[in-house]
Parts: C-alpha cells; structure tokens; sequence
C-alpha cells in the first residue's frame, strides 16, 4: 500500500488527519518511535506474578515479551524471541517454571533470560569422532534472550526495549506522577480478574477516547441515566510537560455524603428519570480515604499514559486498560481489575460489582468499542480527510472543565513532534 | 543384599564418553575414568537428553542438551540448570565383566 501523505490542514493540531490512523508503514514508525525507543510501556502488576517461578506473557507494542519473577524475587522483562532461531516460544499467558525452553531445538533459558544450554552444543559423537556442534567460540553468555529495562512503581511494572531511556518518574512528569501515587500509594494489590477484547480500530483513538471528556455524557447514557457522569461534574484536565499523558479528574457533587443508598446516588437529573436499576448495588458507591488529594476527593480519574496504558479510577472500581496495537486498524484491549490487599470483603464485591461497568460488554464501555470500530471504517473510507478537535478552542492548556479536547490537541502535538522529527 | 548383575564387557567401555546398558529394563550409562568404571542413570534430571552422549571432564559428565554437569561418583549436580541429582549404582569389574548392584 502506498503511504498517504499527511496533510495538516491547520497550524496545530485542532484537524487531526484521517491518514494518522489508516497507514501501515506509518503506524511500523509510530512503534519504533512511541513503543521501542524513549518511552515506558506498562507490562503488568507485581500481584500478577508473586512467586518466584511465576510469569506472564504480554506485550510492548507489537513485540511479545515475558514478564518472570527470578528466584532472587527480582522481577525481569525478557523478548519472547529464542535467540536461536527466533521462535516466540512462549505460549501460555501465565505460568510458573523454573526456567524457559523454546520447543523448536530445546535452547534453555533461566528466569532471567539468560542462556543456560545449547543441545548438542560440543557436537555429537560418531564411530569415535565429534560431529558438528557450535563454533568453539561460542558464549552462551552473548546469547540470552533479549533483557528489557524494568522499572517498578506501586506495584506496576513497566518495560523499555531503550535502556537509555530516561526514569520512569521524568518520563510521568510531577504532574501525572501525583495521580498515580494516588491509586497506587504503596498498598499490595490484589488481582480480581481481567477481561479482554479486540478493538478493530487504531491503537491512538482508546487513548483519545479517554482524553475526550466530552463524550461520557453523550455516548455514555448509563453514567447519565444513573447520575454517574454529569458536564457541570466538578473537573480538572491535567498534562505533562509534553502534553502526551494526560489525566481527567472529575468530582460528582454529592460524592462525600454517598452511604451507597441508590436514592442518594440517583439523585441528579437525568433524561430519562423513570428508569431505574432493578439492582441498585451497582451503584452502591462508598468514598475511600485514598480519593483525597489536598482539598478534593475525586470521584473518577482517568489516567492516559502514553502510549500504552490507561488507569483508571471511576468511583469504586479501579483498573489497568493495556492498549497492545496489532497492525494499524486494530488492538487488543487488556482490562487488569484490582483491587487492594486491605480491602473489606464488602469492598472486595463493590469493586467486583462496578467492574461491570467496564470491559468489552460493560454497561459503559461496551460503547467504545463500537464507536471506535466505526471511526476506523470511515477513516478507511476517505484518508485524505481530517476530523475535527475544536471544541473549547485550538490551542493545548490544561483547565478546570471538561468542556474541551484539549488532551487530543495535546496528545497530536507530541505525536507530531515526534513523528515529523 | 548383594544382586550384581553382569550388564557390559570391560572392553566395550573407552575413557572419555559412555555407552548406555540397560538390565532389567533400567536405562543406564557406563562410564570409564582413569581405569575406574561408573554407572549413572542414563537420563538427565534435567531435560530428555541422555547422559551416555554426553562430554566427560574429569569425573564429571555434561549433559549434551543444556550443558547440566553431574558427578559420576555420586551423581550430585556440579553445575546448572540441572538441580536434581542424578542415580547412580555400585560398580565392579570381574574377569573383564562390568557388573551393577542394582536394588
């Protein structure tokens, strides 16, 4: 296919062109820029592998990788690439072993990634005679799988194919770092399950989709017609420096006094008042000593780390989204639902509970999904058009409401900076 | 208890690499260092290699898959990724015969 050319119609970012989304060699340039080099992907939780032995397979934007906890506790990152003949020779998702072996020729690994045995390696002996094997000079020691750089923070472990680059703290910003340290503030977390689903659309528009506050309250009918997502909602939009992550903070009016009662919880107007749940536990809403942040207490925050996370705060329910890009029309979309070590057994079922909300037949989130499929159809359509992203102005700035698209605007004027590099 | 079992000629064994012999349906592999004749289970603790192919440095043999080295005098794992030791039998030579105790 022949690369479109981009053409930006205006001077920053406010008319995002359809060809961002509909081009392969440009989404193979999007993964070595934003995925392998100079930035953090999120691979996964601590609590998702707590035994030494224990691993997870996963992804750093295209490219499979294997989270392991070592004997020593250490957690690594290692490509599941044999360094053989470069079989992913990993398959299961989760696991526990003492060590790794690609099928194929029984090249074996530690834990670590580091190569350990070589079948047949000092040749095979025949009527008194060595036959083949490896050069005499081969080292196994230059030979293990390839290591990425891991860093973990609260219990979230991320990965980087650039061992250059810079700190997982500088890479989040001060900012964007505060939220985090809010949801993840030292406690052991606990793994409720997960849910994942295959989004036929670019990876960009999960990232867009959760830095564009102004479709929760139209798309979204169930957060309106159950009074959990309002514009006039108490918000700020926050950036990093680049304006690449973002967070939305949002605040519901009465969320301080919620004692879970679903006539308290219901109370704000909705457009269509007659409905009700017929199980109102759904919305059965405690506030936690951990929402407060100075003098608010946030109801949801939406954390959008670029490139490939999402965290997500609504109300009681708590999770990691993980965007894994599969070529330029489609991704798979990894929920991760926790919740904490500390948490009451009441607690426990209200994350569970709300978690219904959320994964790809939520109440709420099964609506994404859809619009971003049919964003994706019409982009493949007519490339050479733009979309537009003018809502609350043209330029990027952080605000107090939610009345804009900011966060998109921002997130193009990163991605244009490194892209038009 | 003292069943030795007649399971190789003397002469069939050479230094530096072993044969595999297998009485009573067991599978095992003779070694010879410096004159001194060794029997350990053929199978390595490890991965689904056999022992009897592998490379003998001093009273050590190495796995040929993953390069696991045993002891042959008490099959005790000298180096990784091996961790369980290795059987190893009783040994005698008698009129240029190799005999085992099995158990």
């Amino acid at each position: 296919m022949r690369e479109q050319p981009i053409h930006w119609e205006t001077e920053g970012t406010s008319r995002v062109p359809f060809a961002v989304y509909t081009d392969e060699d440009r989404h193979k340039k999007e993964l070595e820029r934003f995925f392998y080099k100079s930035h953090w992907s999120y691979v996964g939780l601590e609590a998702e592998i707590p035994n030494p032995g224990d691993f997870k397979r996963t992804v750093v934007g295209e490219r499979s990788v294997i989270m392991t906890r070592a004997t020593d506790g250490q957690i690594h990152v290692v490509e599941n690439v044999c360094a053989h003949r470069g079989m992913q020779f990993c398959r299961e998702r989760h696991g526990n072993k003492k060590e790794f072996v690609c099928p194929y020729h029984q090249w074996s690994y530690t834990l670590k990634g580091d190569l350990q045995g070589v079948p047949f390696r000092r040749g095979v002996r025949q009527d008194g005679k060595v036959n083949g094997g490896m050069p005499a000079d081969f080292d196994p020691k230059d030979h293990g799988l390839t290591a990425l750089k891991v860093a973990t923070r609260g219990g979230v472990v991320f990965a980087s194919f650039d061992h250059s680059v810079e700190s997982l703290e500088d890479f989040m910003g001060p900012t964007i770092l505060r939220y985090f340290d809010r949801l993840f503030n030292g406690r052991k977390l606990v793994v409720l399950g997960y849910n994942r689903q295959c989004i036929p659309g670019n990876w960009k528009l999960m990232q867009e989709n959760i830095k564009d506050p102004y479709h929760p309250g139209l798309l979204h009918t169930w957060f309106v017609t159950f009074g959990l997502w309002r514009a006039d909602n108490k918000s700020e939009l926050r950036m990093d420096a680049h304006h690449r992550h973002a967070a939305m903070i949002s605040t519901r009016g009465s969320a301080g006094q919620a004692t879970g009662q679903a006539s308290q919880v219901t109370q704000v107007s909705s457009f269509k008042e007659s409905m009700q749940l017929n199980d109102p536990s759904f919305l059965d809403i405690v506030p936690e000593a951990w929402w407060q942040m100075d003098d608010k207490m946030p109801t949801a925050v939406m954390m959008t780390l670029f490139p490939s996370v999402i965290f997500q705060q609504q109300v009681n329910s708590v999770s990691t989204r993980h965007i894994q890009p599969d070529g330029h029309g489609a991704f798979d979309f990894v929920w991760t639902h926790f919740g904490f070590e500390d948490d009451t057994h009441e607690m426990h079922e209200r994350r569970l509970r709300q978690a219904n909300l959320f994964g790809p037949a939520g109440f709420v989130s099964a609506d994404d999904g859809e619009v971003i499929e049919f964003s994706q159809q019409a982009f493949e359509t007519k490339p050479e058009h733009r979309m537009l992203v003018e809502l609350g102005g043209r330029d990027v700035g952080e605000t107090d409401h939610m009345v804009t698209e900011t966060l998109i605007r921002g997130m193009y004027e990163y991605w244009r900076k490194v892209m038009e590099a | 208890m003292s069943n030795w079992i007649d399971v190789a000629a003397e002469a069939d064994l050479f230094e530096g690499a072993g044969i595999a012999v297998a009485p009573e349906g067991q599978d095992i592999a003779l070694f010879s260092v410096e004159g001194e004749v060794f029997a350990i289970n053929n199978l390595c603790s490890h991965g689904n290699a056999k022992l009897c192919d592998g490379f003998v440095e001093g009273h050590h043999v190495e796995c040929p898959f993953h390069q696991a080295q045993f002891s042959l005098r008490d099959g005790s794992v000298a180096c990784g990724p091996a961790t369980e030791p290795a059987k190893t039998w009783p040994v005698k030579i008698e009129g240029g015969r190799v005999l085992l105790q099995l158990d």
